[in-house]
């Protein structure tokens, strides 16, 4: 434990092993990267880097990386170096080798044409060595051989190009067949991933730092391809999309914005197609749900917390509330076609679309408000029924108040969650697949009053519309194809303005929270 | 005056349920005895409306519970199989592998579908699982709050990325790569839906990890690490057994969302009911319970709907107690934790 502190401390007392495990550490990620581009086909397996192709050079590099790992392992048995290692690896470590060398014994008895029975024996057989150098021997060998040892050995599978570019192998019964060029990568992007741990426990010097180092290098490798993910995701549908969204789109002279894809439909008679019908449909789509959803919600928020009891009403409802949060929306979907479709005109309809939305929505709406009204202090409530005041104009003109940050956060997040929704709308609300401008829906001005009932009407609230979401699917199961001249473009803009809907409620939402914390902290 | 607008609530109410026209009626006169109500008397009615309020929660659950087993009880009575002797409707769905809604025998049987949810949930869990414990203590534990502060959001708008744009991306660009990579009769595969559905169901084991990870006191992580722990030993030995059962919730949770998860399924499916051969094969991608119904109900009609209907049954029961074994869990958390303090 002390040694902990000590190297902690002394930065540059840098040994010469420190150094060389470190940079074993960079050469599993540098190994990781190229995998991963080699995987995503930015640079293909047999491609020549310094005479040898690629793949080739991915066995050597593997190899010795491989060597390198194990020969830490040793270096620090023999107590060359300073280290700290426990008498044993651990059971997870362990039991994770035995994983990975059962799955090496099964895969190389197939490739040698045994049965069933042939696999699972040599897997059982490699498993067991894997358990039993990983378990049993001290931490510095048993994180490391076997380590080092798969490494080693993908590295002279590739590097003897006994897999390679031209390499396939057929899954029999399966239907699949596995190519070089999938294979190689995702081997060397697990072999890098096991060195790069190995290494990194290495360069803390085995014992408790040296897992605290191996365990930052994989959550942060965990949380970087996350993010790299996410980024990479809306980077991926903004280039695709931006062609389609700005199609047609100038400044005109009298400082008019021209914006045909937002401001078109898509009918023949549109020279650019657009979606202004489903922006419409899913701007009122969440108008309703919101006008549903956030003032039952936060009234039952209100009288949660401020009137009820604990006790079993309280409690079913929380339990029901979080049951209705994680229903699934396509059983929203269902119950919104068995019950409301049948009460507004027995079709698809804006209305029953945004009553069930806003049934999704009020859960959510409900647990943030409540956490918002929970936690304004008591203090406030205490110092306003000192005056005097009532509970109820307590409630409204102090709790309420210091409350609505919490609630608008919340409330923008979950409009941010169902804007995005398809299934539900997909069985309550339908729509065309290229609608027309003249069929977005006219709330405002649909409304008629009768002398019969129901009194009241509105044909534009009782008409099956289109919403952004509902559309992508509808073109998707058209085959990306349709009457307009460029479906796949139109498509991608279309998935780009849904993006842009969402991610604009989502940045306003953390922005609101972000002011309204910072502005409670001064 | 509030019994009046309670009342006039209630009728409206009914008046919906049975789909009358008159409906507005009552709920005209609710609105105008709140109103009045409102100016006269504003605390009672006040009360009395965040309580209506409160209801719709457990009314919107029950309506949910009415409805779907309703409507799937044409289907549950179809798919009678008898067993020693007694007949069990909707057993039928379990005891043989035939989904056909077109061509004799018609049956309904939800096995396959029951398979492929369970391939694609068991995959998304794999992904989600470990990725989203790592990520919370990353959050909870390790990052800087700066980075913290970058990193949270992140998740959050991950979260927020529309399940269709995902479908739309897999059906675009995953679907024909992996035909490609592997050579497959079509591009669906379970292996690849898993994987997207694994990622939307991240930022709930995320979020839900990480709250459970910062409920435990400070004063623990404190001791421990002034006994000259390192961070990772405090973690493994103290925060993570600590939080274990608000972790294990959320992977529940997040199990949740990976079964319902509908439009992904959907669109990179090929919707084909049919168990694949052999049974861990994830190369085939036929059909989820999700996306059966997204894909069958605008044209399925009489018993087949129903079976529809089954189908969300099935669905709905088992996140129902998912979500409600979830809560137990995290009750008990809260318990122990504030025992402990």
């Amino acid at each position: 434990m002390s040694r902990a502190t000590q190297t902690a401390l002394v930065r540059d007392d840098r040994t010469v092993y420190e150094a060389v495990a470190g940079s074993a550490v960079g050469v599993s990620g540098v190994a990781f990267a190229l995998g991963l581009a080699a995987l995503l086909d930015v640079v293909a397996i047999d491609e020549s880097v310094a005479g040898i192709e690629l793949s080739v050079a991915f066995g050597v590099l593997l190899l010795a990386l491989g060597t390198a790992v194990v020969g830490f392992g040793v270096t620090s048995r023999l107590a060359y170096v300073d280290t700290n290692p426990q008498p044993s690896a651990g059971i997870v470590a362990a039991v994770a080798f035995t994983a990975v060398w059962f799955a090496a014994g099964a895969v190389a008895a197939g490739a040698w044409g045994l049965g069933t029975v042939g696999r699972l024996g040599a897997g059982a057989v490699l498993g067991g060595i894997g358990f039993a150098t990983t378990a049993f021997p001290r931490e510095d060998i048993g994180s490391t051989a076997p380590a080092g040892a798969i490494a080693g050995l993908f590295g002279l599978l590739l590097g003897g190009g006994v897999v390679g570019p031209g390499w396939e192998q057929v899954l029999t019964g399966y239907n699949a067949t596995l190519f070089g060029d999938t294979v190689v990568p995702v081997v060397v992007l697990f072999a890098s991933l096991v060195t790069g741990w190995s290494a990194a426990k290495a360069y803390g010097g085995f014992g408790a730092r040296g897992r605290n180092v191996g365990a930052y290098v994989l959550i942060y490798l965990v949380v970087g391809s996350i993010l790299t993910v996410l980024v990479g995701l809306v980077a991926f549908v903004t280039v695709k999309g931006l062609p389609g969204l700005f199609n047609g789109f100038d400044v005109g002279g009298a400082g008019l914005v021209r914006w045909p894809f937002l401001t078109n439909g898509a009918g023949l008679l549109a020279d650019i197609a657009g979606v202004f019908p489903a922006l419409m449909g899913t701007i009122w789509l969440v108008v309703g749900a919101v006008l549903f959803a956030v003032p039952t919600g936060v009234g039952a928020a209100v009288f949660l917390s401020e009137y009820a009891e604990q006790g079993r009403f309280t409690g079913a409802v929380e339990v029901a509330t979080n049951g209705l949060w994680s229903t699934p929306s396509i059983v929203f979907g269902l119950f919104g076609a068995a019950f409301l479709i049948p009460r507004f005109g027995n079709q698809k309809s804006l209305i029953a679309g945004m009553l069930t939305l806003g049934f999704m929505l009020l859960p959510l709406v409900l647990i943030t408000s409540r956490e918002a009204i929970l936690a304004v202090p008591d203090d406030y409530r205490d110092a306003s029924a000192a005056l005097g005041v009532s509970k109820w104009q307590t409630i409204r003109s102090v709790v309420l108040p210091a409350a609505i940050p919490g609630v608008t956060t919340g409330v923008i997040l979950g409009v941010g969650r169902i804007a995005g929704e398809t299934a539900p709308i997909l069985l309550t609300m339908g729509g065309g697949v290229l609608p027309a401008r003249s069929a977005a829906p006219d709330v405002l001005g649909g409304f008629r009053l009768s002398a019969s009932p129901p009194f009241v009407s509105n044909p534009a609230l009782l008409e099956a519309t289109s919403a952004l979401p509902y559309q992508l699917y509808a073109l998707i199961t058209a085959g990306l194809s349709g009457n307009i001249r460029n479906p796949q473009e139109y498509a991608w803009g279309l998935a780009l303005t849904l993006l842009l809907v969402v991610l604009v409620f989502y940045a306003i939402g953390i922005a609101t929270r972000y002011y309204f914390r910072r502005k409670l902290h001064q | 005056m509030v019994l009046v607008s309670m009342g006039s609530l209630l009728t409206a109410f009914v008046g919906f349920l049975l789909a009358s026209p008159w409906t507005a009626v009552p709920l005209a006169a609710f609105l105008i005895a709140t109103g009045y109500g409102w100016a006269r008397h504003q605390a009672l009615v006040a009360r009395a409306v965040t309580f209506a309020m409160t209801t719709v929660t457990l009314l919107t659950l029950g309506l949910i519970v009415v409805f779907i087993f309703a409507e799937s009880i044409p289907a549950f009575r179809y798919e009678t199989a008898s067993v020693f002797g007694v007949s069990v409707p909707g057993l039928g769905m379990f005891t043989q592998a035939r989904w056909d809604a077109v061509s004799e025998p018609v049956r309904y049987s939800l096995l396959p579908m029951v398979h492929g949810t369970v391939m694609v949930t068991t995959i998304a869990t794999l992904v989600a699982a470990p990725l989203g414990v790592a990520a919370a203590l990353f959050i909870a534990e390790i990052a800087p709050p700066r980075v913290r502060e970058l990193v949270k959001p992140g998740i959050e708008v991950l979260a927020g990325i529309p399940s269709i744009v995902y479908g739309f991306i897999g059906f675009t660009v995953i679907n024909p790569w992996a035909g490609d990579a592997f050579a497959l009769n079509g591009g669906s595969t379970y292996l690849f839906v898993g994987i997207v559905v694994g990622l939307m169901a991240l930022p709930t084991v995320v979020s839900v990890a990480e709250d459970a990870l910062t409920s435990v006191p400070d004063v623990m992580k404190n001791g421990s690490l002034a006994l000259g722990a390192t961070d990772w030993q405090s973690m493994t030995s103290i925060t993570l057994p600590a939080a274990f059962s608000g972790v294990s919730a959320a992977v529940l949770l997040g199990v949740g969302r990976a079964i319902g998860e509908t439009m992904a399924a959907t669109v990179m499916l090929a919707g084909v009911p049919r168990i694949s051969e052999p049974l861990v094969n994830v190369f085939y991608g036929y059909e989820t319970l999700t996306s059966l119904i997204a894909r069958g109900y605008g044209s399925a009609n009489g018993v087949h709907e129903s079976a529809l209907f089954a189908a969300g049954v099935v669905l709905f029961v088992t996140v129902l107690c998912l979500s409600i074994g979830s809560q137990y869990i995290e009750a008990r958390m809260r318990r122990r934790l504030g025992g402990v303090e």
